[in-house]
């Protein structure tokens, strides 16, 4: 990967290396800011930050996933903002995108967290399987949970990126046959230790919204202010339908009803077709998806609610969001039976109770 | 478990559980009790008919005891068809009920549901003024009058502050609007509430003694 | 003489006969206990309780609307006066012993054990604030019919002892020798011969057989015995085969109104086998309030079947009379008003009945406001008018009476119950009002075209 006089490079000197122009450069601080919901006087302190900043090691590791995450990331359609980011920091280990493999890649794993101990940034996507000593996914021999416990010792912070870091993911779904947990779980319980946190949840995350907590990080050296669930205020502070452009057709009581009748072809709201807007957080609704070009709801689907812990275990996809999630109809018709009997039984007594009373009269 | 999925979970199916038994025993523990026959001659046979009048004559005071009573009953209307509207005709509230019955209908627009929401806690406010103020009420009312009256307002109230996210974050205030609706099933067939079936029996039972009698009412 | 003769003796000169007012009142009677006389109250509660009177305790929710329809509450303000609280004790029984929900109520203590004390408190409540008139049925939004509970809740009380002072002296009279106001069996005897004398009238008494068997209440045969005569008159004027019995005459029934439900079969019993003795195939109430739905409405379930003839108010056998064309009245060119006995109108269904016949009058009826079903109680019916201690609110209720009577600008005021006629003629005495109920009945005698 990166050489090693590379590392002394700073980040604005990385990047103009690369050919990136000053105002290229401002541009993206001022994507960044405005990302970040900062004003725009933010952007020289960014700028300056960002222009000293030493380019970063980053390891990413990859447990349970997909490599949704990663795809996400490296698929972007807009270059400009994740490939800088890429390139402004040093990613030292990634599994996907790396060119060694076998004892090369381990090794180059074990330098950088040796060489910059203290103040490499972990990014984790994947959940971290338990159960039976966690041999259900492991790597070199060693589990996630050990791979992670080491990473974790010398880190600056740790990204949990996607749903499976952040809360466990699809891994995690009822029965959550491998024990997966998530990465703040592990440090919550003292698997291991307890460095600064950020969630950024999304099955798969905006790319963007990866790239402005990095960014963020980067400038300020701190973790940008959280929700109760540890993400980026920025990003997950509001629900989907609380931005959704098709909120007027949910106050005026329009709906869709199937994915193709009217209503759906006129862009109706899709509450009664299962869409977890309200009790969603992201940014899909406001930053989109593919450079701003559409999100779910756009599309025509409901939002599945992938930025949400559980999300799998909440109920259908498709059962509106004030549907129960409960149990049987049969459990009711006994408990209705049940309280016709005691019923009957208390009458008995009352019927009994009288006799005897007029019986001793 | 989250708060929420508690809510929509776990709590939703005991609590209706409970409702159901509870509501059963009840009026089971009622209904079976002793009935009389009365063997005096009947002005009228057609009791049935007296007893749908009996229903139907008390949906509105007698003229003579308008002064006294129309503005509780206003209210009480007020509430109670508000309470209705709120509850059959704000859609996510109708898919509800579609998921359990099967049956679904149209609802109106959510503006037009938060006004009535609005409104119906105004006169149930209202009304807990007058309990408290009245000194036959006041004499009266015990525990269940009040805490019924918690239990009432308080999904109107949440359900509110839910849409308006006021207070706490959205998917809390949605999940305690759910849970006060659950206290509601809980609480019901252990009290007041349960008038929701006896006036039928009550009304009728008199409408079709004053049939029998030939009380002209 | 029994005791009860000298220590509750009767006072027969006042305008409402009554026993005299005591010096002491024994207002518990028998020596018991107090926690036995609470068990023995809420036993006498409990036993009662049927599908009916269960949902009516289920129903109330605690509304107060009844409180305006009482005339108790209305003249005192006082909000214990409210109807549904009179029934506090029994409804606490009933939720205690005898609803589906009584395990919780005893086990957590849901509702307190009653006391004696309050028991006491109540016996003012049950009996001498209300006169069981049902208007508080009619405000009621869940239709409870609070009359009927009352008088069930008497029974208990009078299992318990705590029967208000004169109403158990005259009950007691009444069971032991026939009357409750000494209108025994012989004194009716000679009363019906003294009017028969008076008004030249031919009585029928004791006869073997006859169509119709004539009963009597003893306000009217100790205070109002032209009623005897009129009864007569109207009779004689049809035709018909008619007798009194002195087995069988006494319509009051102060078991019923005491809480006593032996004493009340005892007394409906007497006249239902004179008249089964006799043959008779009609059996004429005299004007009294709750003699109607004692027998009319009752008295069926006293015998255990079916009764064996008809029964009818005095005011429904002259309308009927009259417009069958039986009975030929002159025209009393007259402005009248009515009022309504409780028991005969609101809670016994005879209300077109007292208009046919002050039509068939010719009479200028100006109607009260609230006439017919809504009218406003005397205010002394259910045994209240024999309780001295009930006089206060009695006389101050009656201005709601006396209001509503003279908003109508008639000159004569009429009335089918004696019991309403004998509170209005007290009531005129303690106001000093120009005006008193008169008896349709002897209207009707003493208008009869020959």
């Amino acid at each position: 990967m990166a050489k090693d006089h590379d590392k002394e490079q700073t980040l604005g000197e990385a990047l103009r290396q690369q050919g990136v122009s000053r105002r290229g450069f401002l541009k993206f601080c001022a994507a960044t800011a405005s990302l970040m919901a900062m004003p725009p006087s933010m952007v020289p302190a960014i700028a300056k930050a960002l222009d000293k900043a030493r380019r970063p090691s980053v390891i990413y590791l990859s447990f349970q996933e997909c490599t949704g995450c990663a795809e996400s990331l490296t698929r972007s359609h807009s270059p400009t903002l994740e490939s800088l980011m890429f390139n402004a920091i040093s990613l030292d280990y990634q599994e996907t995108l790396q060119a060694a493999a076998g004892t090369a890649a381990e090794t180059a794993l074990h330098d950088a967290m040796k060489e910059n101990h203290g103040k490499y940034l972990v990014l984790v996507d994947g959940s971290i399987p338990l159960k039976d000593d966690g041999v259900y996914s492991t790597i070199a021999g060693k589990t996630n949970l050990q791979i992670l416990k080491e990473a974790a010792e010398g880190a600056a912070a740790v990204v949990a990126v996607g749903t499976c870091s952040s809360f466990g993911g699809i891994p995690k779904a009822n029965p959550n046959p491998t024990g997966a947990v998530s990465v703040s779980e592990l440090m919550k319980s003292g698997h291991i230790a307890t460095k600064p946190l950020i969630n950024v949840s999304g099955c798969p995350p905006i790319p963007v919204v990866i790239t402005g907590v990095l960014a963020h990080y980067l400038t300020f050296g701190e973790v940008p202010a959280l929700d109760v669930h540890g993400r980026p205020k920025a990003f997950f502070g509001e629900t989907i339908h609380d931005r959704c452009y098709r909120r007027p057709f949910y106050d005026q009581g329009k709906f869709a009803k199937t994915f193709d009748d009217e209503g759906a072809r006129s862009g109706w709201c899709l509450y009664e077709l299962g869409c977890k807007g309200p009790t969603t957080y992201n940014a899909c609704a406001t930053t989109k998806w593919n450079g701003g070009v559409s999100f779910p709801v756009e599309s025509g689907h409901g939002c599945l609610g992938c930025s949400e812990p559980n999300f799998w275990d909440k109920g259908s996809f498709y059962a509106p969001l004030s549907t129960g999630h409960w149990g049987t109809a049969e459990g009711i018709a006994a408990a209705a039976a049940a309280g016709a009997a005691i019923g009957i039984g208390a009458a008995a007594m009352s019927r009994r109770h009288q006799d005897t009373i007029a019986k001793e009269e | 478990m989250d708060l929420l999925t508690f809510a929509r979970g776990p709590a939703l199916q005991w609590s209706v559980a409970i409702f159901f038994l509870g509501v059963l025993w009840r009026l089971f523990g009622v209904f079976l009790l002793r009935r009389k026959k009365d063997y005096s001659r009947p002005r009228s046979t057609h009791l049935w008919r007296g007893a749908i009048k009996g229903l139907i004559v008390h949906l509105w005071p007698y003229k003579e005891f308008r002064p006294k009573v129309v503005q509780n009953y206003i209210l009480g209307y007020i509430f109670h068809i508000g309470l209705a509207i709120v509850v059959f005709f704000f859609v996510p509230h109708i898919l509800f009920i579609k998921n359990i019955i099967g049956v679904g209908w149209g609802g109106l627009p959510n503006t037009f549901i938060y006004i009535t929401g609005a409104v119906t806690v105004a006169a149930l406010v209202a009304m807990l003024v007058k309990r408290i103020s009245n000194p036959v009420t006041r004499l009266l009312s015990n525990f269940d009058d009040y805490f019924s009256w918690f239990v009432t307002i308080a999904p109107v109230v949440t359900g509110l502050m839910a849409v308006a996210h006021f207070g706490a974050r959205y998917e809390h205030l949605l999940a305690i609007h759910i849970l006060s609706f659950e206290l509601l099933l809980v609480w019901f067939p252990f009290s007041k509430l349960m008038h929701t079936f006896f006036f039928v029996v009550s009304r009728g039972t008199t409408g079709a003694l004053f049939e029998r009698r030939g009380t002209s009412a | 003489m029994n005791d009860i003769d000298t220590e509750h003796p009767l006072d027969l000169e006042s305008k409402r006969v009554s026993v005299k007012e005591p010096e002491k009142r024994y207002d518990m009677q028998g020596e018991m206990p107090d926690d036995k006389r609470v068990q023995t109250a809420m036993r006498g509660f409990v036993r009662d309780f049927g599908y009916i009177a269960a949902t009516y305790m289920e129903s109330c929710i605690h509304c107060g609307a009844c409180a305006h329809a009482c005339h108790f509450h209305e003249a005192s303000g006082d909000p214990r006066h409210t109807p549904i609280w009179k029934l506090e004790p029994f409804k606490q029984a009933y939720k205690r012993e005898a609803g589906p929900l009584a395990f919780f109520y005893k086990a957590l203590n849901l509702k307190h054990k009653v006391t004696v004390e309050e028991l006491q408190e109540w016996q003012e409540l049950i009996y001498d604030t209300c006169t069981m008139c049902g208007r508080c049925t009619l405000i009621c939004p869940m239709s409870i019919d609070i009359a009927t509970l009352v008088g069930m809740a008497r029974h208990g009380m009078f299992q318990a002892g705590l029967v208000p002072h004169e109403l158990w002296a005259v009950a007691e009279r009444a069971e032991r020798e026939g009357s409750p106001l000494g209108a025994t069996p012989k004194v009716f005897e000679d009363r019906i011969e003294w009017m028969g004398d008076e008004h030249e009238v031919e009585m029928h008494v004791n006869e073997d057989k006859a169509d119709v068997l004539v009963t009597m209440s003893s306000i009217e045969i100790q205070k109002y015995p032209e009623s005897m005569a009129a009864m007569a008159k109207v009779l004689n004027h049809m035709g018909l085969s008619w007798t009194f019995r002195t087995d069988g005459y006494e319509a009051t029934n102060f078991g019923m109104l005491s809480g006593n439900s032996a004493w009340q079969k005892d007394m409906s019993m007497k006249m239902i086998n004179a008249a089964i003795d006799c043959g008779a195939k009609l059996l004429i109430l005299p004007e009294c309030g709750h003699a109607y739905g004692a027998l009319r409405w009752s008295g069926a379930n006293m015998y255990g079947k079916p009764l064996p003839f008809e029964v009818k108010h005095i005011s429904e056998f002259l309308a009927e009379g009259l417009q069958s064309g039986q009975i030929k009245v002159n025209r009393v060119e007259r402005s009248v008003t009515y009022h309504d006995p409780c028991q005969v109108s609101r809670r016994g269904g005879a209300t077109e009945a007292p208009r046919v016949v002050l039509d068939a009058l010719g009479a200028d009826l100006h109607e009260m406001e609230g006439a017919g079903l809504m009218n406003w109680c005397c205010g002394g019916g259910g045994g209240v008018l024999t309780i001295h201690r009930a006089d206060d609110l009695r006389h101050k209720m009656f201005r709601i009476k006396m209001d509503q009577v003279e908003a109508t600008g008639a000159e004569e005021l009429l009335t089918a119950c004696s019991n309403c006629r004998q509170n209005f003629d007290d009531n005129q005495e303690y106001h000093h009002w120009d005006k008193t109920a008169h008896s349709l009945l002897d209207l009707v005698a003493d208008n009869l075209a020959e």
